[in-house]
């Protein structure tokens, strides 16, 4: 049953694929394609990972799946359905998230490869991450539309996912969002990000954990306080929710908080209005009467132009030719009466979901009551807010396209995708490293796919060009300072010891996790915390990097001890051999300086972080160390972030909100 | 919908909550629209064998919903199917007819879809019921031995109704397909290029419009909100005035409007000033029919009989308007996005929907009435006049029956017709060596030289096959000549249904000739039909 494929890859190969141990990551469009053809080409074991479940928009492509499958999880069913077709594969399928912490480096280490079936950037580029660390060769892919791409990457050899900038999504002002949104794309992320998280999203308990282990931390006590209000005027309506009897008075409850008093109460900060024009509170009773004004316009009345004004706003250019047949499906308008009646519907369905056992239901573009809700609870607030146009104000349908970017996926892309694939994954095996292309398939009827060859490795690139090393240990032992001690003695900068003009003992190091800046010489403070309060525990990296960036950074993968270490043995143990960090190229010439970035007003009482930022990737305020630059040159003015509040060091002082 | 016009709840919620079958469909629709759609849920293909190649191609015509499929294939399923073809049980299908094994595995895809298994050969239905195939939309016949897929492509070809036929060719890592057809007409191509604005010549109400904004005296936030084509419209009238009627033509002059542009500003951040500058080029460029359509035009007869194709009476029509109306198209009535305040922008896409409006009267007056061209399609043809396609096809094999055309485009594209004609020496093999059922199996090779000797058989006498290109080639098919390797079959399966669903919808524009892909070196061509 084997003949084509192993006259054709040539028996050595072919039977090494028996034994290659391939992660495949995601198992949706893409994911499904490449499953069948890794079974068919003859690889042996295959881990399958997708934290999705089945919908019925998926079947027009996703062929391991019928319509009783919906709702199932992707990963389980198309693991059960391609493995009948070859008893000799096992296949080892995973629902869950590719970024939960247990899915750490010595968890990649088990793979020979690893191929991307992602939707998403941030999951690609962790990925990317763990394989650049781990030296695993990956292959990347996407399709849009008629558009698709496969990327061959491997370390030191070919260009990382992230050697080239991506363009990250736009990020909004946490004000903006929850304050004072000017646009419509601003209600939709309060609407999805944080209004469903508060109603439908972890349990409150767990914010309030959250909030008390900030105060622990030293954080602004006003601060807390005003987000600890917040939260338990959430409570009521949290348990309205849950609770049976309460449920058809639930959405008024909301309805009530948001619209009303809410906003009523940001009115009563007459500064944040001064230069801008007011909310108005929206009244449950008279819309649903239809007696309620809005601007001069009655609720059944007010509708819309069908202006897209955000159409670019979420930064995701939609195909050309697609958004024309997009528009006309989604921009229907609705009368602010209609968005009141989906806003009631919606609302209760989703309580009855709660109350049918549900825990959470976070917000999912193919998930009807929650793109409901979404949809009207955004459009609510822009009509609040008067947003898009004075005397008239418009809605827009087009919430799930801004909200869920909705891409135009169809089988035939996906199935040249997931070929291409494969190919390039037996280039790798093969070694045959001069065939390695970068392929894209393209609009152009004529010349279907576009090959270029690899590029090197960008030499300024912040993920490949670490020096990447497992630290074992336990978090809740391992002092931040014990650490950067023992590493600062063992590691040879630069190497091979050319590098004369640095006394090693005089290395002084700074230390971030991620983007967040945990010590500098200067700032000593978390030296003797442990990594576990600092949030550096298991899948996470602590990067180690000298003061001066002559060097690249160390990023040492925060990993479990060994199971038969010794109780009583020392709390971490460093990699070995240390990873050795290699000489910075010099910089290149500065990128042009980026326009001023918009300051907000003096800070008002409003001004707070959000306690959910892990859960609001677009709602991440001064996150960034600073702008444009890496890691190592921390900005004069500190900006530390944890648990997603930030500490400034002077009071009244002036953010750069975005 | 106008302002003011509401929708019921109903029908606003129906869009939210959309039946079975747009959700099933919406990731798709959002390309090809529902006529898109309805042009594929009413089409047949057959194919001509159940390989995983074909099968591969079916699948990806099955998922997004076509009619109807046949399978015609008479073979019993190898060892070598069962491990390579996805749509077929396993080690239960081997001993069993190909067609029947693939055909329910192929339904349980899409229960909309309708499958049938004809274990005839296609011989067999060429010699008693050729009608047959007449019955189809699109034929796919993945490597068919060439003296049939010959007699098949001549049965077609007679026909100018027939169905396309798309030939593809497959031997390990490469491959070649190519759509057999007359004609091929395209109103929705879906062209990159967008309609033009006429902000070079202005219709009279779009000129009555910039030039009632009152820049000067406007708020400062209407200012930068003004639509950047009133902003062109203005800027250029006032231009010409100045320069005795003339757009600006030199570099220079170029650069002294755009300065002009510059000057409008009055806060640096006027978004709506960035974009005028930005197009600033279509206000000196001149609207002209595009040279696609001039072509098109010259090769209308003349005159046109009642009887001759809808599209051409709507190229004759055409033909006329541009005539009559200074050489320019009826006006689309889109109107791109900018930045612009609602108030304006709903005012600019009137305008241009009203001169639609008026341009589709002066348009219908030149249509022969005799060609009853449905009004929607008139429609759709006027929304996208800009870009309509009419592609002149070939029948199969008529590059290979033509060594002069062979030795020139050997001679531009060595790599690609290189693989093009080792390709086409195993077909000449294969006629003469009939292979065994079982691939691999008691399999006789060709060596070499022996597809050297036939490709070079097709080419003029003094012409020789490229080395290094036609070397590569030969010897990969020498390798493994009747590999069909899943992978190859997943890209060609992928390929070949996207070019068979647009000659299906008739949008976008399909490939005309062969397509040669090399999957060891990753790269695609086309050569000329």
């Amino acid at each position: 049953r084997s003949t084509h494929a192993r006259a054709i890859l040539g028996p050595e190969l072919f039977d090494q694929l028996a034994n290659i141990k391939v992660l495949l990551v995601g198992a949706g469009g893409i994911g499904c394609e490449l499953l069948k053809n890794i079974v068919l080409t003859g690889f042996g074991n295959i881990t399958l990972l997708d934290l999705d479940t089945i919908d019925l928009s998926n079947l027009n492509r996703q062929f391991l799946f019928r319509k009783k499958d919906v709702k199932q999880s992707k990963a389980m069913v198309a693991a059960r359905t391609a493995a009948s077709f070859n008893p000799n594969v096992c296949i080892t399928p995973i629902h869950g998230n590719i970024k939960d912490p247990q899915y750490d480096l010595a968890w990649y280490s088990h793979f020979d490869l690893v191929l991307n079936a992602l939707d998403n950037l941030d999951a690609r580029r962790h990925v990317n991450k763990m394989c650049m660390a781990g030296n695993i060769p990956l292959v990347e892919s996407g399709t849009a539309g008629y558009l698709g791409q496969v990327q061959p990457l491997l370390k030191d050899r070919t260009e990382c996912f992230d050697c080239i900038p991506k363009p990250t999504p736009k990020t909004f002002p946490v004000c903006t969002i929850r304050s004072t949104p000017s646009q419509p794309i601003h209600c939709i992320v309060w609407a999805k990000s944080y209004l469903m998280s508060q109603l439908f999203g972890e349990d409150e308990e767990e914010l309030s954990n959250e909030l008390d282990e900030a105060l622990k931390a030293g954080e602004n006590v006003q601060e807390i306080n005003t987000l600890r209000k917040e939260a338990l005027a959430f409570r009521e309506v949290r348990q309205a929710l849950r609770s049976a009897d309460q449920a058809s008075g639930a959405a008024r409850l909301v309805f009530e908080k948001v619209y009303d008093r809410d906003i009523r109460n940001l009115l009563s900060m007459e500064d944040m209005w001064r230069f801008r024009d007011k909310p108005i509170p929206l009244n449950f009773d008279s819309i649903k009467k239809d007696t309620f004004l809005l601007r001069g316009q009655k609720a059944s009345e007010a509708a819309v132009a069908t202006k897209s004004a955000p159409a670019a706003a979420n930064g995701n250019a939609t195909t050309n030719g697609t958004t024309e047949s997009a528009k006309l499906k989604d921009q229907r308008s609705l009368s602010l009466r209609d968005n009141w009646e989906i806003f009631v519907s919606s609302t209760e369905k989703l309580a009855i979901r709660l109350q049918s056992g549900e825990e959470t239901i976070s917000f999912d573009k193919d998930d009807d009551d929650t793109l409901s809700f979404v949809t009207a609870a955004a459009n609510l607030r822009s009509a609040a807010y008067g947003i898009a146009g004075k005397s008239r104000w418009e809605l827009l349908m087009r919430a799930a396209e801004m909200a869920g970017n909705i891409i135009p996926a169809i089988a035939t892309t996906n199935a040249i995708v997931s070929g291409l694939i494969v190919l390039q994954a037996l280039h790798i095996l093969r070694k045959s490293y001069d065939r390695l292309r970068n392929v894209h398939i393209q609009f152009k009827p004529a010349v279907p796919l576009s090959a270029v060859i690899v590029s090197s490795p960008n030499r300024q690139c912040g993920v490949c060009r670490e020096a990447y090393g497992l630290l074992r240990c336990d978090p809740a032992r391992t002092t931040l300072g014990s650490v950067i001690e023992a590493v600062v003695a063992k590691t040879r900068w630069g190497g091979d010891g050319t590098d004369v003009d640095i006394e090693m003992d005089e290395v002084v190091v700074n230390t971030f996790e991620g983007q967040r800046l945990l010590s500098d010489p200067d700032f000593d403070d978390n030296l003797e915390r442990t990594l576990e309060s600092l949030g550096v525990t298991r899948g996470r990296f602590l990067s180690i990097q000298d003061e001066d960036s002559v060097f690249q950074p160390i990023s040492l993968a925060i990993a479990p001890l060994p199971e038969d270490h010794p109780a009583n043995g020392p709390a971490f143990v460093l990699p070995s051999p240390m990873p050795i960090p290699a000489r910075r190229p010099p910089k290149p010439k500065e990128p042009t300086p980026l326009p001023a970035a918009v300051r907000t007003p003096p800070r008002h009482s409003l001004k707070r972080a959000a306690p959910d930022d892990d859960d609001v990737e677009t709602m991440q305020p001064a996150k960034k160390v600073a702008k444009g630059t890496l890691p190592g040159t921390p900005s004069k003015r500190r900006q530390l972030e944890h648990d997603g509040v930030v500490v400034l060091d002077a009071e009244g002082e002036v953010v750069d909100d975005d | 919908m106008a302002p003011g016009e509401s929708q019921s709840i109903e029908s606003a919620t129906a869009t939210i909550r959309p039946d079975n079958k747009t959700r099933r469909y919406d990731r798709q629709l959002r390309l090809w629209a529902a006529t898109g759609q309805a042009a594929l849920e009413s089409c047949r293909i057959l194919a001509l064998s159940a390989s995983a190649t074909s099968t591969s191609i079916l699948k990806n015509l099955v998922l997004p919903g076509i009619g109807h499929f046949t399978i015609l294939d008479p073979t019993v399923t190898s060892g070598a199917d069962a491990g390579n073809n996805f749509f077929l049980d396993g080690p239960n299908s081997i001993g069993k007819l190909r067609a029947s094994e693939a055909v329910p595995l192929l339904c349980e895809l899409n229960d909309g879809v309708e499958g049938r298994a004809d274990t005839r050969s296609v011989q067999e239905v060429l010699e008693q019921d050729p009608s047959f195939f007449l019955s189809f939309t699109v034929i796919i016949a993945h490597n068919l031995a060439s003296p049939v897929l010959n007699k098949l492509s001549a049965l077609l070809w007679s026909n100018e109704s027939a169905p396309a036929l798309i030939v593809v060719r497959s031997s390990g890592f490469l491959s070649e397909f190519f759509i057999q057809f007359h004609e091929h007409d395209i109103i929705e191509s879906h062209s990159e290029s967008a309609p033009s604005l006429r902000i070079d010549s202005p219709f009279q109400s779009l000129l009555d419009d910039a030039l009632a904004v009152d820049l000067a005296n406007m708020d400062i936030t209407d200012h930068g909100h003004v639509p950047f084509v009133l902003i062109l419209v203005r800027a250029m009238h006032d231009w010409k005035k100045e320069h005795g009627g003339n757009p600006p033509k030199t570099y220079e002059e170029k650069q002294d409007f755009k300065d002009t542009l510059g000057l409008m500003k009055r806060k640096p951040d006027e978004e709506n000033f960035d974009e005028a500058l930005a197009q600033a080029y279509r206000a000196w460029t001149p609207t002209a029919v595009p040279s696609d359509l001039i072509k098109l035009f010259a090769a209308l007869p003349d005159p046109l009989s009642s009887s001759a194709p809808p599209f051409s009476h709507l190229l004759l029509a055409l033909k006329k308007f541009t005539e009559q109306h200074d050489g320019h198209l009826p006006v689309a009535g889109k109107v791109p996005d900018m930045k612009a305040d609602t108030k304006q922008y709903v005012a600019l896409q009137r305008l241009y929907r009203a001169q639609a409006a008026a341009d589709a009267v002066a348009y219908r007056a030149l249509l022969d009435p005799a060609a009853c061209v449905p009004d929607d399609v008139v429609d759709l043809f006027l929304k996208n006049a800009h870009a309509v396609r009419r592609l002149q096809g070939a029948q199969w094999g008529t590059l290979d029956r033509d060594p002069t055309k062979l030795a020139e485009s050997l001679d531009m594209f060595p790599k690609e017709t290189a693989t093009h004609l080792a390709l086409a020496a195993l077909a000449a093999w294969q006629t003469m060596h009939p292979q065994p059922p079982e691939p691999g199996v008691n399999e006789v090779r060709p060596s070499a030289e022996e597809l050297s000797g036939l490709a070079a058989r097709l080419l003029p006498a003094d012409v020789e096959l490229p080395e290094k290109e036609a070397g590569d080639a030969i010897g990969e098919i020498a390798r493994a000549p009747s590999a069909d390797l899943p992978n190859v079959a997943a890209f060609l399966g992928g390929l070949v249904a996207q070019e068979a669903i647009k000659m299906i919808t008739k949008q976008y524009v399909p490939v005309n000739g062969y397509c040669v892909a090399d999957l060891v070196e990753t790269w695609t061509s086309t050569l000329a039909p």
